[in-house]
């Protein structure tokens, strides 16, 4: 069809002029700005505030220094972060939940991917009764065991000090929706890869660690990443199995579990508060930013789940 | 508890192996050969999961299901007794007095009407805002994701300081700039559950943001040409082009949205403490078993929720399966 011809159809409307479409853009481009302020404004807050002290925090209600650090005492700026860091052992906790982190991973990987190994490439009596199974813990909705788990672990470790950090590791290192995900990806690679490594004498073991794991780095970066925020963000089953400490010794609190008791602490200010949540906040920020594609594989899966 | 744990175990070992010598009698009729070799290194493969599941996820299951019928208290694991449905009774019971039980509804249907729509609509919106082309709207998109970043418990925390009673607080300090008294938003029954409910929506809207943009890409750019050379003004190009391209995803959102609201525990756990007028059912359900240790309560509370929740999403499911 020529352009006479389109012009002549029924409905056609001619393209809106440029003067329109640059009006357009800049009512978009306003409306965008102002709509992402709205959503940032408690964030900027946030970032605002940690850098003044309680007076200069005072100084600034009901103004848009809210908004703005504390540019009139730059050299201090950073005095709570330093304060939450020392005087109230954030860098401690935030070891110990980088280590839970890590611990888990590892193990969640290992654990769900031989699983999913299993459920997607070999064959064994009973397998039917398993993929009924794990679809069936995926689709239906139960509503939270965390107190029936809470006995089992207390009763299965008997609550002494040292061993409970392991019933803040173990129960999150199995997770019947990495098992499906792994096994939806193990789907996916051709057989010939295997066949290829069988020929060379590897037994099964030896094809899951030498041929599949290589080849699966992005599910395993998806997993690893998704495990990684679930347990750093996990505060309410930690602060039920560990101990807080108050006898000097090293805390085995993980990071959002202390900032439920740092909030409570006697004379902590506003600004003090805020360098805690932020700091609480910064490796996840991190993980969104370097894992991107993965938070968004992970995702696009997630509408798997249905 | 170990006697339970044993035959429980016993069970799931007698069904299996039932499984198994099913699978191997039929294995002929099925065409299916079984080696023994890699039989058995498959069952070495799953054994960590298969013991890890059946002790953190299967048995918590399976015994939530069983203590809603016992007078389980926590510090008396060795004197459970079955009494059967006296844990409902007292359920009705609280109800009819409008006990914390009652509030714990009350308020959770509250923030499940309130927050469901809200989130979903926001999500659709800024969807609908940000899909086009151009560093403005990428720019737009991170800024909307942000608060999804921040925790549930750091959201909480943080809008502690901002609804903080007094002329300290955010926004009481911005309402005095115009003259209003200061308000005490977390401890007044009427503005408690809609401030949870708008902290809630701005923390959780920007991922419904993202997986409806993942559905809107799905949607194929001829129809919306078609649909312009047909004269369609953008009202009915959305509810003939986009509407019906989202629906799959508009199911999952809403089921999600919808079982994660029922769900709340953590703002007013960390914002409120456990008040009558934010005590939620999850909270209840926590509080019964872990502060208060009547377990036996707290399970039969749980089960009450699963078949509600359980209940909702199959009849969601239903209508929305129906209109295809």
């Amino acid at each position: 069809m020529d352009k006479k011809a389109i012009q002549q159809l029924p409905n056609f409307r001619p393209n809106k002029t440029p003067v329109k479409k640059t009006v357009k853009e800049v009512v978009y481009h306003v409306v965008g700005i102002v709509l992402s302020l709205i959503f940032l404004f408690p964030i900027i807050y946030m970032l605002a505030t940690s850098t003044k002290s309680e007076s200069s925090y005072a100084a600034g209600l009901g103004s848009l220094s809210m908004f703005l650090p504390d540019f009139a005492n730059v050299g201090t700026m950073f005095e709570n972060y330093k304060s939450v860091l020392v005087n109230y052992d954030i860098w401690k906790y935030a070891l110990n939940s980088f280590l839970y982190a890590a611990i888990v991973i590892v193990l969640n990987v290992i654990v769900n991917g031989l699983a999913g190994y299993v459920m997607a490439k070999l064959r064994f009596p009973g397998k039917r009764l398993l993929s009924f199974m794990i679809i069936f813990l995926i689709v239906v909705p139960v509503e939270t065991s965390i107190i029936p788990l809470y006995s089992i672990v207390k009763i299965m470790l008997g609550l002494k000090q040292q061993m409970t950090v392991i019933g803040v590791i173990l129960p999150a290192t199995i997770s019947i929706f990495n098992i499906f995900l792994f096994t939806q990806f193990f789907e996916g690679i051709p057989k010939e890869y295997e066949e290829a490594a069988r020929i060379d004498g590897s037994n099964t073991l030896g094809v899951f660690a030498k041929v599949i794991m290589p080849l699966s780095k992005p599910i395993i970066a998806t997993v690893a990443v998704f495990c990684f925020i679930g347990v750093w963000n996990d505060y309410l089953w930690p602060s039920m199995i560990l101990p807080s400490a108050d006898d000097g010794s090293w805390p085995l609190l993980p990071i959002q579990t202390a900032l439920m008791d740092i909030q409570k602490q006697e004379g902590i200010t506003t600004g003090e508060i805020m360098s805690s949540l932020i700091i609480t906040s910064i490796p996840i920020f991190v993980i969104y930013v370097a894992a991107q594609k993965y938070i968004v594989q992970g995702f696009g899966t997630a509408g798997l789940k249905m | 508890m170990l006697r339970t744990t044993l035959i429980i175990l016993a069970i799931f070992v007698a069904l299996f192996v039932g499984f198994v010598i099913y699978d191997l009698k039929t294995a002929k009729r099925r065409r299916e050969t079984y080696r023994t070799k890699s039989s058995i290194t498959a069952y070495l493969m799953l054994l960590p999961a298969v013991i890890l599941a059946f002790l953190f996820i299967l048995l918590p299951i399976l015994y939530s299901l069983g203590y809603a019928f016992t007078d389980y208290y926590l510090l008396k694991p060795n004197d459970i007794n079955f009494i059967w449905f006296d844990n409902f009774k007292n359920f009705f019971e609280e109800l009819k007095t409008k006990g914390t039980l009652y509030n714990a509804i009350k308020n959770t249907l509250t923030f499940v009407v309130g927050v469901v729509p809200l989130q979903i609509g926001l999500g659709l919106l800024l969807s609908l805002f940000v899909n086009r082309p151009g560093i403005g709207s990428k720019i737009f998109k991170v800024c909307f994701f942000a608060p999804v970043v921040i925790s549930l418990s750091v959201t909480s925390f943080l809008w502690l300081q901002i609804l903080a009673a007094g002329e300290n607080g955010l926004l009481n300090s911005l309402l005095g700039v115009f003259g209003f008294p200061p308000h005490d938003w977390l401890r007044d029954p009427k503005t408690a559950m809609p401030c949870i409910i708008v902290l809630s929506a701005w923390q959780g809207c920007g991922y419904q943001m993202l997986i409806f943009l993942s559905g809107l890409s799905n949607i194929r750019k001829e129809l919306y040409e078609a649909a312009s050379l047909d004269g369609a003004n953008i009202w009915r190009k959305f509810w003939l082009v986009t509407w019906p391209g989202l629906r799959s995803t508009f199911v999952y959102i809403i089921i999600t949205v919808f079982i994660g609201a029922c769900r709340i525990l953590t703002q007013p756990m960390l914002m409120t403490g456990y008040q009558d007028h934010t005590v939620t059912l999850s909270y209840y359900m926590y509080q019964q078993g872990y502060t208060f240790r009547w377990v036996g309560q707290s399970s039969a509370v749980a089960l009450i929720m699963t078949i509600f929740i359980g209940g909702i999403t199959l009849i969601q499911r239903r209508i929305f399966r129906e209109k295809k």
